[in-house]
């Protein structure tokens, strides 16, 4: 399981050097790695023994195993699947009961320390965390000792990683995301309702390549996904310049493609890679299929920003009701009132006297 | 005769255990449990309706 390449295993299954190399390509691509990166990836992936990892599901939806495994491309989603050695999951495993229980003890007590635990769903820490269990074991105790024994920790999704729509307001059962359930543990956020599978196969290639995880922001995501803003890598970003905007489901606009933001688009708060790789093997993403971002990757999303179809406040920029000629007159206007405020001034200090009607 | 768990259920989504009573060979009665409550009907209490879409799809992600 855990003993051969990445490599050896690609070729075992049919996949080809060149398709290999497309792919150790396309991963120095997603982390922002220069060109000369590549040599080193393919020799990693050639020479290191896949790493041993077991998926973990607390208070989900399974849609981030949904998300991985709906990988279209047929040899990212070999690469996906044999990247790793998927030793535990319960989603897709055979074994039930003491069986799949048994297969996560092994790697927990063998591979101590050096496998790596996937997280998806959040750990509900009310009640002693009763409302989620497996093999009458709560969630969190589940999560002290695989995580605690793990390399790294991969949260998977919003859930996992803040909490999610698990501790949407009022959050009933105080869901939280693992790196606050389990302190002092090594790991990585990666959330979005679902995750974008191709950000994971990114971490776990750093891993892979340089022995370590890639550069964090404050929140434990990884910068070369979630460093930049959804509002400024939009398809749709000149019709909000230009002021030209969907302003009812199926209108003119709607057909014409134009910006989201009178529709609750959540762009200008979110910040995720998602205009750049999209899904399904990079056919689309939201905004091109027609709906506003929902920032499905910022945290507290779901109360954070009003509802999905509220526009935010407050967004620079956004002259939603001009036209460039409007903005002009804008201008001009707040131009004339600067000017009016300062001559009522001044009259007021009774440098001026007021002109006489005529 | 014994009761037997089966905990848990694998290669559904969700996390289910399902007890059963054997007698001889046979099953005489079973319990099952699902396992994980997150109380989203709490949640769209008070919520725009237009919004709630969002939420009850994710109840499972299958």
């Amino acid at each position: 399981m855990g003993e051969e390449s990445l490599y050896e295993s690609l070729s075992r299954r049919g996949v080809s050097r060149r398709d290999f190399l497309k792919f150790c390509t396309a991963m120095a691509a997603a982390l922002a790695l220069p060109s000369s990166m590549v040599p080193r990836i393919v020799e990693a992936l050639e020479k290191k023994q896949k790493p041993y990892v077991v998926w973990l599901e607390f208070s989900d939806c399974a849609g981030d195993s949904e998300s991985i495994l709906r990988a279209a491309h047929p040899s990212i989603a070999e690469v996906v699947l044999d990247i790793i050695s998927l030793e535990y999951h319960e989603t897709i495993m055979a074994g039930s009961g003491k069986y799949a229980e048994k297969a996560l003890h092994e790697v927990v007590t063998k591979q101590k320390g050096k496998y790596i635990a996937v997280v998806e769903g959040a750990i509900p820490m009310k009640d002693g965390g009763i409302y989620c269990t497996i093999a009458g074991r709560t969630a969190l105790e589940i999560a002290r000792e695989v995580c605690g024994s793990a390399a790294a920790t991969l949260a998977v999704g919003s859930c996992s990683s803040w909490g999610g729509l698990a501790s949407a307001a009022p959050n009933p059962t105080e869901c939280v995301g693992v790196g606050k359930a389990v302190p002092g543990i090594t790991y990585v956020n990666l959330p979005g309702c679902p995750h974008n599978p191709e950000n994971m196969t990114a971490v776990i290639v750093h891993y892979l390549t340089f022995g370590s995880l890639p550069a964090l922001d404050a929140e434990h995501r990884p910068l070369f996904a979630y460093g930049k803003r959804i509002h400024d890598n939009c398809e749709r970003r000149p019709h909000f310049d230009a002021g030209q905007f969907v302003r009812k489901w199926g209108d003119e606009g709607a057909r014409k493609g134009w910006c989201l933001y009178e529709m609750g688009c959540k762009g200008p708060q979110a910040y995720f890679n998602c205009p750049t790789i999209r899904w399904n093997t990079g056919t689309s993403w939201p905004v091109q299929a027609g709906h506003g971002c929902i920032a499905c990757a910022a945290t507290n999303n779901w109360d954070a920003f009003g509802s999905l179809y509220s526009r935010l406040p407050n967004v620079p920029g956004a002259s939603y009701q001009t036209t460039a000629d409007k903005i002009g007159l804008g201008v001009a206007a707040v131009a004339a009132a600067g000017v009016a405020a300062h001559a009522a001034i001044r009259v007021a200090k009774g440098s001026v006297k007021e002109p006489e009607e005529k | 005769m014994p009761k037997i768990a089966i905990d848990p259920i694998t290669r559904i989504e969700g996390h289910l255990r399902v007890e059963a009573q054997v007698e001889g060979n046979k099953v005489t009665d079973a319990w099952s449990s699902g396992t994980m409550w997150r109380g989203i009907e709490i949640m769209l209490k008070g919520r725009d309706p237009r919004e709630c879409w969002a939420f009850t799809s994710r109840f499972c992600g299958v």
